[in-house]
């Protein structure tokens, strides 16, 4: 998992409240595999980015030249809100996004994109309206976020501060991820392991036919 | 291995098993746990692999995992042929796409040919895998299943969590509180498991059991059969609790011996004398405690869109205007709306169009019985099909000559998998249409777009299918 330390880039403001699961992946896409070079970064948000005929709707600011590599989107309310789709997150990794801000998010989605290497970012609304504002009016502008020091450095240098789960943070700081965090304890597991294969033999085991 | 604090400090059966698999301790935050067996389906189950094939990592242990194919698989197809015989593309590739997933991690797999085929829940308690003391993992809702045994079984995310297990062999969990129902007494006659636990569902809510483990104690549970104790545990979900227990005792032990994967020889005396030291111990605490009187439940049914929604068959459907409580009232509302039901009227009144035996919850040989027991000699009035839970309570019904019965009856009997129970494998309850089910759940939409469901016992179902309508198993005329 790439380490998520100091991130400056491009924003894209997306100013549509409770965006759910479906939405950022949508079902049809849902039985597909994740491989490389066909993932789910077509399916991100797709039919908000595209309409009916598959034409990209051209007032959709992702579909924007000026916010193309934009690794920070500056979401609405409840963004990720409604089913626990774990697939979603995975879009938004595909897409190659980095960080969402937004005032709120769904609370499943939000661990899942932690999960992932991804950085969510709670704010108060009228900040959330701010940073629109910016990014609406100089399309193209970039934010930073640092997460060592959980601040979001606006697009006219105002600092603001969020707040983070520190074992979620000391994780995307160092890019491990949660596979990475258990087998800091490998000793352990694997100790326990023999110990408890010899206390209980008899527990069952399969084996491929 | 044993914790240090086994022998003064008195314990549940639940802590013990947490206990006995705790790997890293974190105050206040999550444990790191053993798993010994993981179970898993076809279901969300390929996001984990291809998420390990991306980052290129292998799964630790594969011969602590079973993938077994249950949700998608339709139940009228000609197994033999493969998933080439399923008709619906998207449907076949699910199948597929475990067939694949676990031939390139070389894990264990029980596909739609395999002898032992079945639901996930049933096949591995019928074969001896979920065994007293063990912690697995499944991703699916209803792994407490397994908790009957005296294991504790808990259900794992598709995706992030399954890829954690197969990765690790351990997963991280908070430790939920405790809470104990003791359901004493004897139960009526027409009286089942599944009326004890929709009794307790309608009694503490769909939220009741949120963040506990449950243990079920009491006389009534220690005279109930393996079959009826997973039917209780197995709804454990229902209330809110991923993890729902019983006690392993001589009924647990003389059910697993014997049995394909149970210990043998000098094994088994040592695995007994382990699982006899499990149960909750005398003078232990829980954070909460439940107590039904077992004489008082009645055959249950449900009238509304939450398994809470359930009430005896002699009732009626509530009026929304004498509930108080503005967001139970709106629930309600809208759960009559859905299933165009009118307030007042008697629940037996409830005409049906279809009924559905199967599940994880209620489709075991016992069940099966009990259901032919009613169709026995009578036909049904409503069209309807019967799903064995697993291959081996198929092969077991037909020499007990119960398909013959459902057949005589009128009603179709199929292979097993989870069917209707959800519909994944497309067999759906039509827009509009009625069905008694023994299902889990029912949801707006969990039996198919608009799909009615009214969830009750497999005694209750045949009783339903008899009259055309709601029934009441214990009034059925003599045939
Ligand atoms: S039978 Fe129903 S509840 Fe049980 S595992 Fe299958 S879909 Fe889930």
């Amino acid at each position: 998992m790439e380490p998520f330390t100091r991130l400056t880039s491009v924003a894209t403001p997306l100013e549509v409240a409770k965006i759910d699961t479906g939405m950022i992946l949508p079902g049809r896409y849902m039985r597909r595999h994740r491989r490389p070079g066909h993932d789910y970064a077509e399916a991100f948000l797709h039919d908000l980015r595209f309409d009916e005929k598959e034409q990209p709707r051209l007032d959709f600011p992702l579909n924007q030249p000026a916010y193309s590599n934009s690794k920070i989107l500056v979401t609405d309310v409840d963004f990720g809100c409604g089913s626990s789709r774990e697939g979603a997150a995975y879009a938004v990794l595909d897409f190659g996004l980095r960080a969402l801000i937004g005032p709120s998010f769904g609370d499943i989605f939000f661990g899942n994109l932690m999960q992932n290497g991804l950085l969510p970012v709670v704010l108060p609304f009228d900040i959330i309206s701010d940073l629109w504002r910016q990014l609406r009016t100089r399309p193209g502008v970039e934010i930073t976020i640092d997460l060592p020091q959980q601040v979001v450095i606006d697009a006219e240098g105002k600092s603001h501060r969020f707040d983070i789960n520190p074992v979620r943070k000391d994780r995307l700081v160092r890019g491990i991820d949660d596979i990475d965090f258990t087998m800091q304890h490998q000793n352990e597991i694997l100790a326990f392991e023999a110990a408890r294969r010899s206390r209980f033999p008899w527990i069952p085991t399969a084996t491929r036919e | 291995m044993p914790t240090e604090n086994r022998l003064n400090v008195p314990l549940t059966i639940f802590e013990k098993v947490w206990n006995d698999h705790t790997i890293v301790r974190t105050p206040g935050g999550e444990d790191l746990l053993y798993v010994d067996f993981n179970m898993m389906n076809e279901g969300g189950a390929f996001l984990a692999f291809d998420q390990l094939r991306l980052e290129g990592r292998k799964v630790r242990c594969p011969s602590q995992h079973l993938a077994i194919t249950d949700h998608y698989l339709p139940t009228t197809t000609n197994r033999a042929a493969g998933p080439a015989g399923i008709s619906n593309p998207e449907i076949r590739r699910v199948v597929e796409m475990l067939d694949e997933n676990t031939r390139d991690f070389a894990l264990p797999h029980w596909g739609m040919h395999h002898w032992f085929q079945g639901i996930a829940h049933v096949v591995a308690p019928e074969l001896g895998i979920s065994q007293p003391g063990m912690l697995i993992t499944c991703n699916d809702s209803h792994t407490a299943t397994n908790g009957a045994f005296g294991a504790l079984a808990t259900p794992i995310g598709a995706s992030n969590q399954l890829r954690h297990v197969l990765a690790t062999q351990t997963v991280w969990m908070a430790k939920p509180k405790t809470m104990r129902i003791v359901i004493d007494g004897a139960l009526a006659d027409g009286v089942t498991p599944k009326d004890v636990i929709l009794t307790i569902i309608s009694k503490i809510g769909v939220g009741g059991a949120v963040g506990h483990a449950v243990e079920y104690a009491g006389s009534t549970i220690c005279g109930l059969s393996m079959e009826g104790r997973m039917t209780i545990c197995n709804m454990s979900v229902e209330a809110g609790a991923k993890i729902g227990m019983i006690a392993p005792d001589d009924t647990t032990y003389q059910y697993l011996a014997g049995r394909l994967k149970a210990p043998t020889g000098a094994d088994w005396d040592t695995a007994l004398t382990y699982w006899k030291s499990l149960p909750t111990d005398d003078a232990a605490n829980f954070a909460r405690e439940l107590h039904i009187n077992a004489a008082a439940v009645a055959p249950m049914v449900s009238w509304g869109t939450s398994p809470e929604d359930c009430s005896p068959i002699d009732g009626a459907v509530p009026d929304p205007d004498t509930i108080a409580d503005p967001d139970r009232k709106r629930h309600v509302l809208r759960a009559l709306d859905y299933l165009d039901l009118s307030p007042c009227v008697p629940l037996k009144d409830i005409r049906i169009d279809r009924v559905f035996i199967g599940s994880c919850t209620n489709s075991r040989i016992e069940d099966l019985r009990s259901a032919a027991a009613v169709l026995r000699g009578r036909k049904s009035s409503v069209p309807g099909f019967v799903s064995p839970g697993s291959s081996s309570v198929k092969r077991q019904a037909e020499a007990e000559g119960l398909d013959r019965v459902f057949l005589d009856a009128g009603l179709e009997w199929r292979e097993s998998g989870c069917s209707m129970c959800n519909g994944s494998n497309g067999e759906l309850v039509a827009p509009g249409e009625r069905s008694a089910s023994t299902t889990n759940r029912n949801f707006e939409g969990r039996q198919g777009r608009n799909a009615r469901t009214h969830i009750m016992s497999p005694a209750m179902v045949a009783a339903a299918a008899v009259a055309g309508h709601l029934a009441d198993v214990r009034r059925l005329k003599p045939n």
